[in-house]
């Protein structure tokens, strides 16, 4: 009996494992068809579906949909419909290399989009450009995303370095002359973006009373944030995430701190924890902004997602990420080397997040990409004019 | 100095309350639970889902969530761990990483990813001393803590299933023969413990705000680390050691800044761990060898792979695969090579040396940043920087991990999860960057970047990784190390040096984890120390337990299943950890001593 069992478990492993090698080549095989009048333009995404990094993937999800929806709503590309390849990498290089094989041996497959962080990016980045698949990184804020890739890595989103120029010169602009810091003590990100701020901070004569690192895995940061405010500081910067600033604010506010928050990030967990209340950051996307393309994609997306409360800058740059690709696909063909080309010629395509999006050829980034001062009330980001 | 010590003493509530429930596991079914970490996560989740979606009262909500997390706990440990514990801890120990998987992602899928706003159910800074502010949440979950503390101890010292408890805790064979029913007992224990993870979980959402899924791994590490110090399977110790270390690494934070925050948990570990090899309260084990995989060689029923299966899969794995295959699959097959190269190494500590060290992502970052630092700055070629990247990982990883081997027992295996984690941590401290464009393998003017060129560099170095761990078991060296593998005592007896074979079984492993670093740092072109988290430790380890701890050759097999299983899985999009999870419990539980498990 025992025997019997045994054989059936092994059996059935090598079942779901045969089913699985087989599922993947079907759907590989099912895509290259389809020869009726207009054949499907495929964008792939690589994106955590799941693992720690899954809410990212999910926002994005949710944009691409709707703007993928919208596209063909008004005749799609020149008359092609697009849809969209989701593979989930968990945001892990040990799955987003693989994940861009798949993509680049994929012939239907014209652009891929992400991954979300650099670890897991950059490391598919020679898989691409081997594959002459270009590779739209839309949320790689690491500089050396596109420094250090070639023709075949674009980005619209701005860098980490910019972004924290700007918040050290907006800061010294109020008139504030000392800044107590953490910062994630993240190779990919926080690292580097709290070098940028430390330069800038340097240059301007903003005084960094202490900086500490920290993880945004961690759940307790008095330790850190006691330390860090010690010397008492005008004004308090977190260089982070959401969900970590979330911790961070109501905990710095635990400690006694009442200086102005600068850091935090349009993300539910963060607008709605009420110590969070008063907050400044510098926004690209602001979505309670008046501009009429801005609203019409507001009210389109918590249309279709009623249980979204808020749109922030993931879905914002998601929708982006789709419109320029199509954009670009117009312009220079519905081919891999179509769209290369697309892209360095595309001008001015509308987006909610810049208003335009022109890119620069030399750098593969936006242009000039501006951030509006944005401070945090009632749970929502409004311009700040302070 | 006052705030930094509170701050410490709330820190070190939760550690407390979580590191009771991981020793009382372990106590009374000496397995060690990390499905006990997803308890956390699940807490925070059901609690908020409960307050904030249902609008219960958090009081109405707090038993609610105990309860759920309670019937958890006894439906995994009928359906999954109590059957394996019977055979191995160490498919136990497996099977509860399965577990969390499940728990975490569908906890994900249930509440969706995002990171949650907990509500404030009671005033979080409405008292100060000082200027540190704290609330009444804070004085209520100190108090619940001791009151479950003080409920614990007088139910295990006059209760009379709390002294079944014990005694089952002490010895279970003889606590069977007393006619304690071993088995109702150690189901109200894992019932026990879960509920306190889940308090504990809530207890973190409540102190932090925010309510995340799979938020449970990383402060139940440090609940295990407090569980350890304190002397696993003493819960006067959990508590003291939830405390203790809540306090120290509240000052160390202080003193060394927040992302020394890992290096000092682990290193107040280790130095408590090679002074007391107990742990603070708890007794040194006295069980020769190494509990997780030396005591079971003879239990599984092995299969006999005829001498023809060699050249067999010599020519399936080198020509036929990367013949017929596409770019995909030989690159997922680079993936499976290079994690196959380094867990045949490792089964030189797991399996013959008998220490089942936890923290193999140490010596591949090692490999990893040696082999990219020379290659790009002392422009040394890829074929010499792929030893020396092995060799460095050897050194600094043995010399790194040389004061452990005096530890006993489990205690082991949690020392060197801690080394693992340290050398990661120094690595971030000296490195804080990423590294990119490590360059390609050559052949002359020959750039090797495509997957094919990967494939079959990764598949000659796991043939040679499987030659020379061939080599090393039959010779004498190898039969040594088996020695104190099998029977730690009896090798001590015969005059082998015990301490100095599993260090030296260790630097092989090393060895080969260090290789492994710098193919794939070669293959990514660009590392930063979050590649080499703890789940790639733990994903070694599951290789190597699932392939048969004991044989390189299983390693392989292990590999394939792991890391090919979870892409061939692909097509179940979200639910694919889950079906992964249910898998892997599945192989477990028809193979519990591994997939190709050896007879001694």
């Amino acid at each position: 009996m025992k025997k019997v069992l045994q054989r059936a478990a092994i059996v059935s492993v090598a079942g779901f494992m045969a089913l699985g090698l087989s599922a993947c080549s079907g759907a590989a095989s099912a895509s290259t068809g389809g020869s009726d009048a207009k054949s499907t333009v495929y964008f792939g995404v690589s994106a955590a579906e799941t693992g720690p990094y899954a809410q990212y993937g999910q926002q994005f999800k949710e944009a691409f949909d709707l703007a993928a929806e919208q596209v063909n709503a008004n005749g799609g590309i020149n008359g092609h419909p697009v849809a969209l390849k989701y593979e989930d990498s968990q945001s892990d290089p040990k799955q987003s290399v693989p994940v861009a094989q798949k993509f680049v041996g994929d012939s239907s497959v014209v652009l891929v989009f992400g991954d979300y962080s650099s670890a897991a990016s950059i490391p598919a980045s020679p898989i691409y450009t081997a594959g002459k698949l270009l590779q739209y990184g839309f949320n790689n804020s690491n500089p050396d995303f596109t420094a250090k890739g070639t023709q075949y890595q674009w980005s619209s989103s701005i860098t980490t370095a910019a972004t924290y120029s700007w918040t050290a010169d907006y800061i010294k602009k109020q008139g504030i002359k000392s800044v107590g810091v953490t910062y994630l003590n993240t190779a990919d990100w926080g690292i580097p973006a709290y070098q940028a701020f430390q330069a800038e901070a340097k240059k301007v004569g903003l005084k960094i009373t202490d900086a500490e690192g920290v993880l945004d895995t961690s759940d307790d940061y008095k330790p850190s944030l006691i330390k860090a405010v010690a010397d008492k500081p005008q004004a308090f910067v977190h260089i982070g995430y959401g969900p970590d600033a979330a911790k961070i604010v109501s905990q710095l506010r635990s400690i006694g701190y009442d200086g102005t928050f600068y850091g935090g990030q349009d993300e539910e967990s963060f607008d709605g924890t009420s110590a969070a209340e008063g907050a400044v950051n510098g926004s690209e996307f602001v979505e309670t902004s008046s501009a009429p393309n801005v609203k019409a994609f507001v009210k389109a997306f918590t249309k279709k997602y009623p249980k979204e409360t808020d749109v922030t800058s993931f879905e914002a740059g998601a929708y982006d990420a789709l419109n320029v690709a199509v954009a670009a696909a117009e312009k220079g063909g519905i081919t891999r080397e179509g769209i290369l080309k697309g892209f360095s010629e595309i001008k001015n395509v509308p987006s909610v997040v810049y208003g335009k999006i022109t890119f620069d050829p030399n750098t593969r980034r936006v242009a000039s990409p501006k951030l509006t001062p944005t401070t945090l009330k009632g749970g929502k980001w409004v311009v700040y004019n302070g | 100095m006052l705030d930094t010590l509170i701050a410490g003493v709330l820190r070190g509530n939760v550690y407390a309350l979580g590191a009771v429930g991981i020793s009382l596991v372990f106590g009374v079914m000496n397995v060690v639970n990390f499905a006990q970490f997803s308890f956390f996560g699940l807490g925070a989740m059901l609690t908020w889902f409960f307050v904030a979606q249902l609008g219960l009262s958090f009081w109405l909500s707090l038993p609610l969530v105990l309860i759920i997390c309670a019937v958890l706990g006894l439906l995994i440990n009928v359906a999954v761990v109590r059957p394996l514990a019977k055979y191995l801890p160490l498919a136990a120990m497996l099977s509860t990483y399965a577990v969390s998987l499940i728990l975490d992602n569908t906890s994900q899928t249930l509440f969706g990813a995002n990171s949650r706003v907990f509500p404030t159910v009671l005033p979080t800074s409405n008292l100060h001393i000082g200027s540190m502010r704290f609330g009444t949440a804070d004085i209520v979950m100190l108090g619940i803590t001791a009151s479950v503390m003080v409920v614990m101890s007088l139910f295990l010292k006059y209760g009379k299933v709390g002294r079944g408890i014990r005694a089952t805790a002490q010895d279970q064979e003889a606590a069977l023969q007393m006619g304690i029913p071993v088995g109702a007992v150690q189901n109200l224990s894992f019932v026990i413990a879960s509920a306190l993870g889940g308090l504990a979980g809530i207890f973190i959402a409540l102190y932090v705000g925010v309510a995340d899924p799979t938020s449970g791994i990383n402060t139940g590490m440090t609940a295990f680390v407090a569980a350890t110090l304190g002397g696993l399977g003493s819960l006067l110790g959990a508590v003291i050691g939830g405390f203790v270390l809540g306090v120290l690494e509240s000052f160390g934070i202080y003193l060394f800044g927040g992302s020394s925050d890992q290096i000092i948990v682990f290193f107040i570990l280790i130095a408590v761990l090679t002074i007391r090899p107990g742990g603070l309260l708890g007794k040194v084990p006295l069980i020769s060898s190494e509990p997780l995989t030396g005591t079971f060689l003879g239990k599984g029923r092995p299969f006999r792979i005829p001498k023809w299966v060699w050249p067999i899969a010599f020519v399936i794995g080198g020509i036929v695969i990367p013949l017929v295959s596409n770019d995909y699959i030989l690159s997922t097959g680079t993936q499976v090579l290079v994690y196959a190269i380094i867990a045949a190494g490792f089964t030189v500590t797991a399996g013959q040396a008998g220490v089942m060290a936890l923290g193999q992502a140490g010596p591949i970052a090692i490999g990893a940043y040696t082999s990219a630092l020379i290659t790009l700055y002392l422009h040394v070629s890829f074929w010499l920087a792929l030893p020396i990247a092995g060799l460095v990982a050897a050194i600094i990883a043995s010399i790194i991990a040389s004061p452990i081997w005096g530890v006993k027992g489990h205690y082991i295996s949690i020392a060197t999860l801690g080394i693992g984690i340290v050398i990661v941590a120094i690595i971030q401290l000296i490195i804080p960057m990423g590294i990119q464009g490590i360059p390609w393998p050559t052949i002359g003017d020959i750039q090797l970047f495509s997957a094919q060129d990967f494939y079959f560099i990764d598949f000659g170095v796991l043939v040679l990784t499987l030659l020379v761990m061939w080599r090393i078991r039959r010779s004498h060296l190898g039969r040594v190390i088996s020695s104190v593998g099998a029977d730690e005592i009896a090798a001590l007896a015969s005059g082998v040096r015990v301490r100095d074979y599993k260090a030296l079984a260790f630097a092989v492993s090393a060895f080969f984890a260090g290789i492994g670093g710098s193919l794939l740092a070669h293959q990514y072109t660009y590392i930063d120390t979050s590649i080499f988290s703890m789940m790639m430790s733990l994903l070694v380890v599951t290789i190597v337990i699932l392939g048969g701890v004991n044989l390189p050759y299983g390693a392989v097999v292990g590999a394939i299943i792991l890391i090919g299983g979870l892409e061939a899985l692909r097509f179940t999009d979200e639910l694919r950890i889950i079906v992964y999870g249910l898998v892997l419990i599945l192989v477990v539980r028809f193979r519990p001593g591994g997939i190709l498990v050896r007879n001694s």
